[in-house]
């Protein structure tokens, strides 16, 4: 029998974090002539040389044989549905263009689930105003008497799309747990800093946690630490990022707490920035400042400020 | 121990800022047939496949193995994805190693790929910090490494001067490399004169954004001579960490980095680092850091690394060449970039190194690493 566990589940508010990362994806050859000549309302396949397989829309490799080498083909805007689904979406589809190989997913339009049939006919619709997107095709509706397109040599290709821009915004919620739960709530409504001690009781863990990470053996009881610490390592950031949090130029400092033994990111500032080189060393002494505000997050410490006033 | 296991074929795409010409199916594929055809062998004859490459969000593509697996023509084989930040590399050779060695395939093809400029990567590689314990204040990890290069030049003698004769070898021996895209020569006064970026790190401390791809056929000893004879055999390959924030970390020497060579130079018969290899490749993210891993790796004592860069020890001419290939430097597609320092050290002790081939080099040693700083990874390989 597994022993019972002595944890429990805890009802809190977890924390939230927001990622909105910009992309620049290339579509590679085959996808990038594909995008291109939508933009012309025709259907561009790769029809591979060894296997003469069609793929539709046009792939760099084929997915039955692994080709690499092929010609663009253009394709009818016809083809089967092979299976379909209901999504919150809509109606969605695999289709096989006539004279492709393989089938692709797309939106089923001007239908209903009732009236979709394995193996039905269909043709694509255009979508206005969109030219180099898959969603240039609005979707596929039933066409009963369409009939049967061929595959054709492409005449004149566009000039293929090379970057697509692209964006994802991640939205984040991450469970505080016990321990992380405590020592932000401490922060937050105590401006106190919370670590637990180690299994042989000298010194604390910042972050707290349930077990250490060198003896791997359960922590001790909780103890605050000091608001005072000395830097163990630091650079001056002026490289500006995508995401970045402040504005620089700013201290990116590691500080062990005074009754730590773990470190604790923050920045240290209120201070010329031009002196940073001289006043801020591993092992320069350093205090928290605290915001008005109260968060319950690291943010709730505006800063470290310098303890040796006649360094200012 | 179990099989023998040797590196019959090498391959790697040309590396750039930005390769417009190919999605990262398209960048995967070129380097797969450079190793194929450099093995002599043909996908039918690669019974396991290991793709290796850096965080999703470097790029926006989940699971991107289901997406490259029609590139490399590995379906119905077996496939893993294997990933480690900027050890992936090594950690994708690990992988297949252990298939060879522990006879579950005679043949795997590992490929390693990153394109880096799909995404946004300092904001990419921060997010490997704990959401609630200093992320707001990660810059990637340049900040982080920046702020250890500080401490070590109190403790350990790491000057900003030392770190800049590391890029200028190593811009020096790029030029040679046929694959590497950075090719400029750079002076000691070239580099403590560019920008600080996050000093003590300085632009030209830093290697280029690269789209870039690498793969290697691993085999077994009885099938190695249909491809080559003269492979590059593993001698020892091992990855070690340590804990993330733990009250004995020090940051000072690298310890998983130390504990991996140990444990590989003692399966590999190493008593003397820097007399027995002929060549070494590291994967230095930043200068600084093939400094501390002269310590680590015992090419030198803790606090001697800026004296052997500054003795010439290090350059093509030295008695222990670093990076013949302009390391990281030259190129440094972050996801490749531990396969591509196995490949150019294979290749060295193959007899083929593309650029500057190190005279009759029989032991190399090849360094990977990710996390921050707290994943270490080597490889042994001898001709």
């Amino acid at each position: 029998m597994l022993p019972k566990p002595d944890t429990f589940p805890i009802d809190m508010a977890p924390l939230k974090s927001d990622l909105s990362m910009p992309y620049t994806l290339t579509p590679g050859r085959a996808a990038g002539a594909f995008l291109a000549e939508l933009g012309q309302r025709r259907i561009v396949g790769s029809r591979f040389k060894k296997s003469g397989n069609v793929v539709v829309p046009a792939q760099d490799f084929c997915p039955l044989s692994g080709d690499s080498e092929f010609e663009f083909v253009e394709a009818p805007a016809t083809g089967t549905l092979t299976t379909f689904t209901e999504t919150a979406e809509g109606l969605i589809g695999l289709i096989r263009i006539d004279g492709s190989d393989v089938d692709f997913p797309h939106r089923l339009v001007d239908t209903s689930l009732d009236d979709l049939r394995i193996g039905m006919r269909v043709e694509a619709v255009w979508a206005d105003g969109i030219d180099n997107s898959i969603l240039a095709i609005a979707g596929f509706r039933s066409s009963p008497n369409a009939p049967v397109g061929m595959i054709r040599p492409l005449t004149d290709p566009a000039q293929a799309v090379e970057v697509i821009p692209y964006r994802l915004d991640l939205h984040y919620e991450h469970a505080f747990g016990p321990y992380y739960g405590r020592l932000f709530d401490e922060i937050k409504t105590q401006r106190r800093i919370m670590g637990v001690r180690t299994p042989d009781g000298e010194g604390a863990l910042l972050p707290p946690r349930e077990i250490c990470d060198v003896t791997h053996r359960p922590t001790g009881t909780w103890v605050e630490v000091k608001q005072t610490g000395t830097v163990r390592a630091m650079s001056i950031i002026n490289l500006e990022f995508v995401g970045q949090k402040q504005a620089p130029p700013y201290i990116y400092a590691e500080i062990m707490l005074d009754g730590a033994l773990t470190r604790l990111i923050h920045t240290v500032s209120g201070f010329d920035m031009s002196r940073a080189k001289e006043l801020v060393k591993p092992g320069t002494r350093v205090r928290a400042v605290w915001r008005e505000t109260q968060t319950g997050s690291l943010d709730d410490i505006s800063h470290f400020e310098l303890i040796d006033a006649d360094a200012k | 121990m179990g099989r023998h296991v040797g590196i019959v074929g090498v391959g790697q795409t040309h590396h750039s800022r930005r390769r417009t010409d190919v999605s990262q199916a398209g960048l995967v594929r070129e380097a797969v047939d450079r190793a194929l055809a450099d093995a002599k062998l043909t996908i039918e004859d690669i019974d396991s496949v290991v793709v290796a490459s850096g965080p999703v969000l470097f790029a926006a593509v989940n699971q991107p193995e289901k997406w490259v697996v029609d590139a490399i023509g590995a379906a119905l084989k077996p496939l893993v994805r294997v990933t480690s930040g900027g050890g992936t590399g090594l950690a994708g050779a690990l992988a297949g190693y252990y298939q060879v060695a522990g006879g579950f395939a005679d043949r795997v093809l590992v490929v390693a790929y990153d394109k880096l400029s799909e995404g946004a990567l300092q904001y990419s590689i921060s997010t490997l910090y704990d959401p609630f314990w200093g992320r707001e204040f990660a810059v990637g990890i340049m900040g982080f490494s920046a702020a250890y290069w500080r401490a070590r030049m109190d403790v350990l003698g790491h000057t900003e001067e030392a770190a800049a004769m590391v890029a200028v070898k190593n811009r020096h021996n790029a030029m040679n490399n046929p694959y590497a895209h950075v090719k400029k020569e750079v002076t000691v006064e070239d580099v403590m004169n560019s920008k600080p970026l996050a000093w003590p790190i300085k632009l030209l401390d830093v290697p280029p954004i690269s789209d870039g791809a690498a793969a290697v056929v691993l085999s077994t000893e009885k099938l190695a001579a249909q491809s080559t004879d003269r492979p590059a055999w593993i001698h020892g390959m091992g990855y070690f960490c340590e804990a993330d924030n733990a009250a004995a970390r020090s940051l000072l020497v690298s310890e998983p980095l130390a504990i991996a060579a140990r444990r590989v130079y003692r399966t590999a018969g190493i008593t003397n680092p820097r007399r027995q290899f002929d060549v070494v490749e590291v994967q230095e993210p930043y200068t600084c850091f093939e400094l501390s891993y002269y310590e680590s790796l015992g090419l030198c004592a803790p606090g001697e690394a800026a004296e052997l860069i500054r003795s010439g020890a290090t350059s093509l001419s030295g008695d222990i060449p670093v990076n013949p290939s302009g390391g990281c430097a030259g190129a440094n597609p972050i996801g490749a970039a531990g396969l591509i320092r196995l490949i150019e050290a294979a290749a060295q002790v193959m007899g083929k190194a593309a650029g500057n081939q190190i005279p009759n080099a029989k032991l190399a040693l090849a360094q990977s690493g990710g996390g921050w700083a707290n994943l270490r990874g080597v490889a042994v390989l001898g001709a």
